[in-house]
């Protein structure tokens, strides 16, 4: 059962800032996934609540400057059938699908899923990745927070309580730049990942790579990045040698967490052999869709 | 109408010293805690013969035993207010040690869950934790063990999972002005329901009336009556007013679970793989009260012996209180445990004797002609139909049997094995004499004026089709169009008995009630035309006229000397005469075994320790199948059920006695369809058997359906990867962790 709160209802974005800057314990509501059920579980009791998931002005997906820009309201669904997110940000597409569940992906939000600060939060592996930024507005200003210094804790954030979440964004990719996604769940749909990953690489030439960027979610207590992974393999080419050292290494520097979903041991396990095999699929030019097929991951 | 919330214990077992509800009486509510309740022990579930019937529970206690039990309960006027109130009621507890392993449970010095509890209307004390015990034994097992070529044994670690029914416990209580009570309850019985519920409070049955209200699915949790629907008529009756009490999933969640058990299992065979004998222990974690568990005992080493042919047996079964979920049947009541012990070992046993495991299986198996008791030593039935060889030659056949790999013997990431389990389930508790379990149904049924039917029983359908067949059996039986027969809703009030919807038994016993009124009318019927035909009854019979859309009463010699049954009620009506209609209790005389195979093949990830199913085959032998796309549906659900219980699901418990999941689903890992095989790698087939004893030649299919799948599944894996597990779920941790001391092993 939920217990009783306030709901504000703002027509506009400005209005919603003005009311978030009268008080400090309002609490955003957008798709309503995980705050629901934390109201419902006893976990959270604000009492009050803004209900920002119809706010025009934090909807669509858009190119300016360079830039992907995806306002904080947009759907997980929105973004598993969007054209611009197919070209721009493949490797979080690849997310959406196996997403929760569609019940769930139609009102669950982006800016929803980084913001409430879940480790598991499946959207944070691939922006994170893809080097995205968390747009942050208050009432008399804006700011932009890199999502790699954004979630800071299990459930904490760097966002002031005045501001909101208004819009993740990212620099386009380089040409030659590829991304897969990978959810490891106890059960094929609606299950919170015991581990997902996300790899990026930007290739240099036909042998090189600039950079490889490789990050984690659901093992720490928030997303995470694997820099000593990723420093071994940018440069150069990825010969099953080194693969299987960054492998090695992205579970060695990372400190898993033990929870009802798995032990730390099984996660260091895991790393190891999710990263080697998504690392030797994109060096191979391999699709891995035919291995999510294989585990079953349907959209 | 009112609405309802419980308060429930945040503790797992404390003794409640105050309660204080004068906040939430001042915004409105009624409340009730134990003060209010008859204190009346009873046990939720009645279908063992009162005289050893176990009684531990209250409506409302003073003393809690679970994490969730109810403390008190309110009603007000909206679902919010009533939250509300629940949350502004005080409780103080005094919090006593908790105890959710049962074999520290049973230790000296251990906390008592119980002093003591009624054993049919005697109070008797209860040691160590140790609700109730059965020993068991046949033939000499001694001599059988030190005469045996071979030996296997294990032990075998079952969880408690969650039901995760379809829909939660609900229950709405409307007071009548006579003092009474109308109910409608989820449940699998409303006869139960209604009885229990004049016993608690003290009313005349004949004021208590409880309806069939349709559900959609139960897996057993609903075998008993709920703690819900005694709280919501404790509420209706302090309020006057009509309630309505629901419980939340994750209320649901804490409510009652699969029979948890450890089972230690030894058999031993001959060279020429004869099983000589068995010893079995099974300790059994039931939860903090004692539904079923004397009867579940007896059924362990039931299932044991009825799955194959062991001369000597020794069984010891120790059922044990602790401070969790109580333990209730789930989908197989103990079978799927037994099952997945027995099919493992038998696979073993094949190995060590270099015989195909198949072959050992037909050996051994109990089949046409053997005695078997599969409900309990009282419960003895001979088998009269058998598809067993038919099941297993085409299952194999379907599945590439004879092409599996050696176990073990692959390599690289992916391996693949094929895993077979068999089983079955008893149709009916039934037997020559009555034994400690209550099974008989009754049913009526009548023509109406235009030759249509009414169907009238008490029988609940949980989704599975059952009331579907009931229909089927009555237009068959009676020459009636099928569109013409009316399963009528039923009440506690204008029904007869019907003990309750589980134990397979829905199409074998409850159909078996409908087709024995259906006989006595179609009697009926000949004798009534009989009068009006001029014609000597017994040379009357009926067909089914596809033009008139009817039944027709005629005999074969004299063309013109016929009626439709239309003509012949309608002049019964217009000629002031009567209702020809039946009323029959069916007491089944046997509960045949509704067997059940399983092959699956699974790929096993050495990667990640996930295992996929690439393919099953399922075949069973319900006799005569009278709804086939209900009956490939039980299959399916089995399938999905049984994969579950063997890959993914798990109730684990903090040692505080807390739900480590806290009810929440996303973490309870029920199978949903994404794990089910994809349906063109889904293959069902049915034997071709005709149960003499069952109507039609129909028998159950329900609970058999996932008996031997966690079975099937061990297999599987042991066939991909060479390794063994005696404990589910098999999750991909695991699997990791089996792999990796295998590779240490054999470098």
């Amino acid at each position: 059962m939920l217990p009783e709160f306030e709901l504000l209802m703002p027509r506009t974005l400005p209005e919603a800032l003005e009311m978030m800057n009268e008080s400090s314990r309002v609490i955003p509501l957008a798709g309503g996934t995980s705050l629901l059920v934390d109201l419902r579980g006893r976990i959270s009791r604000p009492q009050m609540l803004i209900n920002i998931g119809g706010l025009d002005e934090l909807r669509g997906v858009r190119v300016e400057e360079g830039y992907v820009v995806v306002g904080s309201a947009v759907t997980i669904a929105d973004l598993k059938h969007n054209v611009l997110i197919a070209k721009h940000g493949q490797v979080l597409q690849q997310a959406t699908r196996v997403f929760a569940n569609p019940l769930v992906r139609n009102r669950a939000t982006i800016g929803g899923n980084l913001a409430y600060g879940s480790p598991a939060a499946d959207a944070a592996p691939p922006l994170l990745v893809l080097d995205a930024e968390v747009e942050l507005t208050c009432k008399d200003a804006k700011r932009t927070v890199p999502l790699k210094e954004f979630i800071t804790g299990v459930r904490e954030t760097v966002r002031h309580p005045r501001e909101l979440v208004t819009a993740i964004r990212w620099p386009i990719l380089p040409e030659g730049s590829v991304g897969v996604f990978h959810k490891l769940g106890l059960r094929k749909a609606d299950a919170i990942s015991v581990l997902s990953i996300a790899v990026m690489l930007h290739r240099k030439n036909t042998e090189d790579y600039a950079q490889v960027r490789i990050a984690l979610g659901a093992v720490a207590p928030t997303p995470i990045r694997v820099t000593p992974a990723e420093e071994l393999l940018s440069g150069g080419p990825l010969t099953p040698e080194v693969i299987a050292r960054a492998a090695q290494l992205a579970s060695e520097s990372t400190h898993a967490i033990s929870d009802i979903r798995g032990s730390a041991a099984y996660r260091k396990r895991v790393i190891t052999a999710l990263v080697k095999r998504l690392l030797t699929n994109l060096a191979e030019g391999t699709k891995e869709k035919k291995h999510n097929e294989s585990e079953g991951y349907h959209s | 109408m009112l609405h309802g919330r419980v308060l429930s214990s945040p503790y797992a077992h404390a003794c409640v010293k105050r309660i204080d509800a004068t906040a939430a009486e001042a915004i409105g509510a009624v409340v009730i805690t134990f003060n209010d309740i008859p204190s009346v022990r009873y046990n939720e579930r009645i279908i063992t013969i009162p005289s050893v019937l176990h009684k531990d529970h209250y409506v409302l206690a003073d003393k809690v035993r679970r994490m969730g039990e109810a403390v008190a309960a309110v009603a007000a006027e909206t679902e919010e207010l009533a939250e509300k109130a629940v949350r502004a009621i005080k409780v103080e507890y005094d919090v006593l040690p908790v105890l959710t392993d049962p074999i520290k449970a049973m230790k000296p010095g251990a906390t008592p869950i119980y002093d003591t509890v009624l054993w049919g209307e005697n109070e008797i004390e209860i040691e160590h934790n140790i609700a109730c015990a059965r020993s068991i034994e046949q033939g000499d097992v001694d001599r059988a063990f030190a005469e045996a070529d071979v030996v296997v044994e294990g032990t075998f670690n079952l969880s408690k999972v969650y039901h995760a029914q379809m829909e939660t416990k609900s229950a709405i209580c409307r007071p009548e002005p006579n003092g009474g009570l109308t109910v409608w309850p989820t449940t699998q019985s409303i006869h139960n329901v209604r009885i229990l519920l004049g016993q608690i409070f003290d009313i005349p049955l004949s004021k208590v009336n409880v309806k069939r209200v349709p559900i959609g699915g139960t897996f057993g949790s609903s075998i008993q009556m709920n703690p819900p629907i005694p709280i919501c008529a404790a509420l209706a009756l302090k309020a006057h007013r009509p309630v309505k009490l629901t419980l939340t999933r994750e209320e649901d969640a804490h409510d009652h679970t699969r029979y948890g058990e450890q089972i230690h299992l030894q058999l031993a065979a001959k060279k020429d793989g004869t099983l000589t004998g068995a010893k079995m222990e099974a300790i059994v974690d039931i939860g903090a009260h004692n539904i079923q568990a004397y009867s579940f005992l007896g059924v362990t080493v039931g299932w044991l012996v009825s799955l194959y042919k062991i001369p000597n047996v020794r069984y010891h079964g120790t059922a044990v209180y602790t401070n969790k979920a109580p333990s209730c049947a789930m989908q197989g009541f103990g079978n799927p445990q037994v099952t997945f012990a027995t099919e493992s070992l038998i696979e073993e046993l094949a190995e060590k004797l270099d015989i195909d495991s198949l072959e050992l299986r037909l050996k051994n198996y109990v089949g046409l002609g053997d005695t078997f008791w599969g409900q309990g030593p009282l419960v003895r039935s001979i088998v009269e139909s058998d598809g067993v060889p038919e099941l297993l030659h085409r299952g194999a056949e379907a599945i590439g049997w004879s092409d599996r790999p050696k176990s073990g013997s692959g390599t690289g990431r992916f391996r693949s094995g094929i895993g077979l389990g068999r089983g079955f389930h008893t149709s009916s508790a039934g037997a020559p004499q009555p034994g400690d379990v209550i099974d008989f149904s009754g049913a009526m049924v009548k023509l109406n004026v235009d030759g249509s039917v009414d169907v009238i029983t008490a029988l609940m359908d949980h989704g599975g089709g059952t009331l579907e067949a009931l229909n089927r059996i009555v237009s068959e039986a009676l020459c009636v169009p099928l569109d013409k027969v009316n399963m009528a809703p039923a009440e506690t009030c204008s029904t007869v008995y019907d003990c309750v919807t589980h134990a397979t038994r829905g199409v074998y016993a409850g159909g078996g009630a409908v087709l024995k009124a259906a006989r006595t009318l179609r009697e009926e019927i000949l004798t009534t035309a009989a009068h009006y035909l001029n014609v000597q009854a017994h040379a009357l019979t009926l067909k089914l006229n596809k033009d008139l859309e009817q039944g027709v009463v005629y005999t074969p010699s004299i063309p013109d000397r016929t009626m439709t049954l239309s003509e012949l009620a309608t002049r019964c009506w217009s000629e002031s005469w009567k209702t020809i209609a039946a009323v029959e209790s069916y007491r089944p005389v046997n509960c045949p075994p509704a067997y059940v195979t399983v092959f699956v093949e699974v790929k096993v990830d050495t990667w990640t320790g996930l295992v996929h199913t690439v393919k099953a085959v399922m075949g069973s032998d319900c006799g005569t199948v009278i709804c086939p796309a209900m009956a490939i549906g039980q299959l399916e659900g089995g399938l999905s059920k049984g994969a579950g219980y063997a890959l993914y699901e798990s109730n684990a418990w903090s040692t505080d006695g807390q739900l480590v999941s806290g009810g929440y689903w996303i973490d309870s890992k029920t199978s949903g369809i994404s794990e089910t095989p994809h349906i063109d790698a889904f293959t069902a087939g049915f034997a071709h058997t005709y149960e003499p004893s069952g109507p039609f030649g129909a028998k159950g299919i329900g609970e058999a359906a996932i008996n031997p799948v966690a079975a099937a599944y061990a297999n599987a894996i042991h066939n991909a990867i060479g390794i063994r597990f005696y404990e589910l779920p098999i999750t991909p941790e695991k699997v990791l962790i089996a792999l990796k001391k295998k590779e240490r092993i054999h470098g």
